[in-house]
């Protein structure tokens, strides 16, 4: 019995040697979502395609998240002008490999893809006021290459810890590893207390780096602007609460903060960010 | 999704041992610990990648050096008579964060672990788990017993320290075995392959935590070896089984004085049907069983 391929393609794809994004929704502080979620509105990409739910989510019922019934998603969009792919996805449940497989079966033979970076954020202990910096995660020299003339922090050095499991996007880059797809995670530390909220400055982080790899054009002053008025909150939020500043002053000095000061802070911002929202 | 064997010796008449983690790591700490005091070699592995998700990252200067799965391995070892095929799984196929596997992924690698043991002309299988039963820890564990052919049980019942289904009241014979360890009895049966499981005993209060309980992975062993005809220095699980009954203990004692109070009971309990006089009435017993289920709210399974 022959199986049946997982995913429907739209229309005919006419991309050659092109670039595949990759951005999960279930990401350290949404953050891939927020990237790609930007990059397909200001591209104007067009869906083409989608992996199928039923083999790799329960579809017992659905889930209710902020009172709307969500069901899992697994769309391609393409840029055919940017010679651009970029992949929007719920973390599969079960059958992790096949899924794997069949976003780069799609991107393989139909888009041609040369390359692949999935994004993701990472937790960090530092202040907001910190830099953001992208630490990428090559799968094979080619790409190690192709990284080196731009400025990111280099030098990963990571082992899963006991009782923690490696991410997807570790897998995608494994699975594309084997297939010869060059490919690239990058890993964007956010400041632990945005993780409810969304952190603006490290998506303009990485649009900045598609930006200037993938030669798109995009105007960015609207990133900019979200990262001001981020800054302009916290900063509000600092001169409100003096608690706040002193937990942020410790950070931005590397004072690391107690469980119990690092949950408060965390609580703090974000019913303060979420309430003058 | 396949096998991959290493080599292909020419094995006599050779009998499978397989287990998966499940309660106390009972068959597993039996079954590795077999394979390891009779030295069997490797001899190939079940590709893991369509089972599971990856267990751990080596990410060496920005570059994705190994990406290591749980593991799926074949061992063998010949004796001379009856020789021996093993199989070990580090994990059950994951399938929607369930702990133990069921569906289309534990049938196709029940399916796979028997390809094996065909193709090395296997006529015999065993697998090992645990059966949660009200027991008190300082017991010696009994082995439930279950074949998957009538046949077996005349051969099952000479096992010593052995039960049969049958034998605990008010099962009647029957009951459950989750997971792989009990799966693949039943694609073995459907292959015509001859196969019995081996469950060690642990207490019920014992089944919810995350520790592995050495002393019945004994009882298993002391079955298996018997039933196979090898003889292996027992004893050198002594040391585990120590450390085990500290921490047990050191758990116990953090039970509620009324809880303890009703498990201490148990010492002179036996669910079983009884084929002595008990040293207290069946009423007593059943009460205490009744109390003991009633506060775990789970009766006696299987793994």
């Amino acid at each position: 019995m022959q199986e049946m391929q997982s995913f429907k393609i739209y229309g005919k794809s006419e991309l050659q040697d092109s670039s595949l994004i990759v951005g999960w929704k279930e990401d350290v502080a949404n953050l891939g979502a927020m990237v790609v979620d930007y990059l397909n509105k200001k591209l104007g990409t067009e869906e083409f395609g989608e992996i199928e739910p039923v083999n790799f989510f329960p579809l017992g019922g659905v889930a209710v998240e902020n009172n709307v019934a969500q069901f899992p998603e697994s769309k391609f969009y393409s840029s055919p002008e940017k010679n651009l792919v970029i992949f929007k996805s719920n973390v599969p449940r079960v059958e992790w490999h096949k899924f794997l497989n069949s976003i780069l079966d799609v991107a393989e033979h139909y888009c041609h893809v040369k390359e692949i970076y999935a994004i993701g954020g990472m937790v960090s202990l530092s202040a907001h006021t910190a830099p953001r910096e992208i630490m990428p995660v090559t799968n094979l020299p080619a790409m190690e290459k192709t990284l080196d003339q731009y400025d990111l922090a280099g030098g990963m050095e990571y082992e899963t810890p006991p009782g923690q499991r490696p991410t997807l996007s570790s897998f995608l880059l494994w699975v594309a590893r084997n297939r010869g797809i060059p490919a690239a995670s990058l890993w964007v530390p956010v400041p632990f207390y945005l993780l409810a909220t969304e952190d603006a400055a490290a998506c303009k982080k990485v649009v900045d780096f598609f930006d200037t790899k993938l030669n798109l054009g995009i105007d960015l002053r609207d990133l900019d602007e979200a990262v001001t008025r981020q800054n302009e909150k916290l900063s509000q939020i600092r001169f409100s609460f003096p608690e706040v500043d002193s937990y942020i002053r410790n950070l931005e000095s590397n004072v690391a903060l107690t469980q119990e000061d690092s949950e408060k802070l965390a609580k703090e911002i974000e019913e303060y960010l979420r309430r003058i929202d | 999704m396949g096998v991959r064997l290493y080599k292909e010796p020419g094995l006599e008449n050779p009998i499978m041992i397989a287990s998966w983690p499940g309660i106390g790591n009972i068959g597993l700490i039996a079954v590795d610990t077999l394979k390891n005091m009779l030295e069997a070699e490797e001899l190939g592995e079940i590709e893991p990648w369509d089972f599971f998700y990856p267990k751990k990252v080596l990410i060496r200067n920005g570059e994705l050096k190994d990406l290591e799965f749980p593991s799926s391995k074949f061992y063998f070892k010949r004796t001379g008579e009856k020789d021996m095929l093993f199989f070990i799984g580090e994990e059950q196929p994951a399938d929607g964060g369930r702990a133990y596997a069921e569906g289309k992924k534990a049938y196709q690698m029940a399916n796979l672990v028997l390809d094996v043991a065909q193709k090395f002309g296997c006529q015999r299988v065993y697998t090992s788990g645990a059966a949660v039963a009200p027991i008190h820890h300082t017991a010696r564990p009994k082995v439930w017993a279950v074949p998957n052919a009538k046949g077996l049980l005349s051969e099952v019942k000479t096992y010593e320290n052995t039960i049969l289904m049958s034998e605990i009241e008010g099962r009647g014979g029957q009951g459950n075995i989750t997971g792989l360890n009990g799966l693949l009895l039943g694609v073995a049966r459907k292959r015509g392959i001859d196969a019995i499981c081996v469950m060690g005993e642990i207490p019920v209060y014992l089944q919810g935590f995350p520790i592995p309980y050495p002393r019945a992975s004994k009882s298993v062993l002391e079955v298996l070896t018997a039933a196979l005809g090898v003889e292996i220095d027992i004893d050198r699980l002594a040391g585990f089984i120590e450390q085990s009954d500290s921490q047990v203990e050191q758990l116990y004692e953090k039970f509620p004085p009324e809880i303890k109070e009703q498990l201490d009971k148990l010492k002179s309990v036996s669910y079983a049907q009884p084929t002595e006089p008990a040293p207290i009435t069946e009423e007593d017993k059943k009460r205490i069983l009744e109390d003991i289920d009633k506060f775990f709210k789970k009766g006696p399974k299987e793994d």
